[in-house]
């Protein structure tokens, strides 16, 4: 619609101008000489309004050069004027008319897009900055926070180095105790097992030598040895059984000095 | 239980025709010491047990054996056991017989190891010793074993009475130990 009005003022413009330089066109044309060579003759209405012009100029005391003299190059003919003035009235209460108002409306849409649109981007450079702000914000949260955690992160990692240090100085440590141990029981093993073994070669020794120097005299001294032990032990033990055990104990030291005898007397 | 009333049954069988042959106390020893010398023998043992050897074998072994060192009642006793495929409960047989002669005389039998014989009147004295360790009558039955090394080792019952060089070298070595 607003298309449509633009076009029919612009139509109605061209209209309006063109009957005005048509107007001007024939005022300009009133006074312009035959052309030569049968040129067609001016109107008699215009030789008319010179000739009086003329005369009125002779009967005021001029001379014959005044009707010649040329009309001003700035200031237009009297009659222009007034159709000019005429003109320029008409169209502009024609366009004020018809024109104006859609021109005005649609200046005042376009004005009002315009500061819709400033102001839509008014909105959206505070929503921008304000976003800006928001991010600006955010981001120096987010510092702070990767700052604190940072911060965290040291923090904790220092107490993780200081546990794993001190847990690996005690493992170090128990471990070290428990090598010592597993060395104290060693070498407590060792010693044992090597005192068993000096213990058997040593009875093993023992053996061979009561063996080869137990002769029949030292027997019967041992087996004589015997049955007084078990008569004296049998008179203190009162024949119980307690009493036969003691009999034993004292028959076996009586019999475990001798071989010692036995050994020896040989030699 | 059956086992046992048999080797007591044989055990019985065994000491009546001893005594009835007027031999028990030579019997009873010859049978006491066959027994000794039956534990400490596995090949004689493996020989008199083995019942894929014919009965008749084993009981030429035991004439062979016992024939001239034994009464020939101690020898036919042991035949009949061996050739009845009883040699593996021998030993056990002769201990009872012997606890029975033992109890017939109100004795108890007290088995001595030594290393070497004892003569009759080392065998008086010490029955008569334990007879006074032990407060009862007992006869000594005396087992030949070298590995006693010297002394002597008495079991009456459940008592058992140790003076032998091998125990003193046994209590020794535990205490080095």
């Amino acid at each position: 619609m607003r298309i449509r009005r633009a076009g029919a003022a612009a139509a109605l413009v061209f209209v309006t101008l063109s009957a005005a330089t048509g107007v001007a066109s024939a005022v300009e044309g009133a006074p312009a000489p035959p052309a030569e060579g049968g040129a067609p003759a001016p109107p008699a209405e215009e030789i008319d309004h010179a000739a009086e012009e003329c005369i009125h100029l002779l009967e005021g005391g001029g001379s014959i050069d005044d009707c010649q003299e040329a009309p001003n190059p700035i200031l237009p003919e009297t009659n222009e004027l007034i159709w000019g003035t005429i003109s320029f009235l008409v169209l502009f209460a024609l366009l004020a008319k018809m024109a104006f108002p859609s021109l005005k409306k649609s200046m005042d849409a376009r004005s009002d897009k315009i500061r819709d649109s400033l102001e839509e981007a008014e909105r959206v450079r505070t929503e921008a900055e304000g976003v800006l702000a928001g991010y600006q914000r955010q981001l120096a949260e987010a510092k702070e926070e990767s700052g604190r955690i940072m911060d965290e992160a040291r923090q904790s990692a220092d107490s993780v180095k200081a546990d794993l240090l001190a847990r690996a100085e005690s493992e170090a440590e128990e471990q070290r105790r428990r090598n010592a141990e597993q060395i104290a029981a060693e070498k407590d093993r060792v010693m044992s097992e090597l005192q068993s073994q000096v213990a058997v070669l040593a009875i093993e020794m023992a053996e061979r030598v009561v063996e080869s120097n137990l002769d029949r005299d030292a027997n019967m001294r041992l087996i004589e040895n015997y049955i007084n032990a078990v008569g004296n032990g049998a008179g203190a033990g009162a024949g119980a059984g307690a009493g036969a055990g003691a009999g034993a104990g004292a028959a076996a030291g009586a019999g475990a000095g001798r071989p010692g005898d036995g050994a020896g007397s040989p030699a | 239980m059956i086992d046992a009333d048999r080797i007591d049954g044989y055990a019985t069988a065994l000491f009546e025709v001893a005594r009835v042959e007027g031999s028990l106390d030579e019997v009873e020893d010859e049978l006491f010491r066959f027994a000794r010398t039956l534990e400490g023998n596995d090949e004689l043992r493996t020989v008199l047990t083995d019942d894929a050897v014919p009965a008749e074998r084993r009981r030429g072994v035991v004439d062979e054996l016992l024939g001239n060192r034994a009464s020939p009642v101690t020898t036919n006793l042991v035949a009949l056991v061996v050739g009845a495929g009883r040699a593996k409960d021998l030993p056990a047989i002769i201990d009872r017989l012997v606890r029975r002669a033992a109890a017939a005389h109100d004795r108890e039998v007290a088995e001595v190891r030594s290393a070497v014989p004892l003569d009759d009147d080392q065998r008086a004295r010490l029955a008569t010793a334990l007879g006074q360790a032990t407060g009862k009558e007992v006869e000594v039955k005396v087992i030949i074993d070298p590995s006693v090394l010297g002394g002597l080792v008495a079991q009456v019952g459940d008592t058992v009475i140790d003076g032998s060089v091998r125990n003193k070298l046994d209590q020794l070595r535990e205490t080095i130990r």
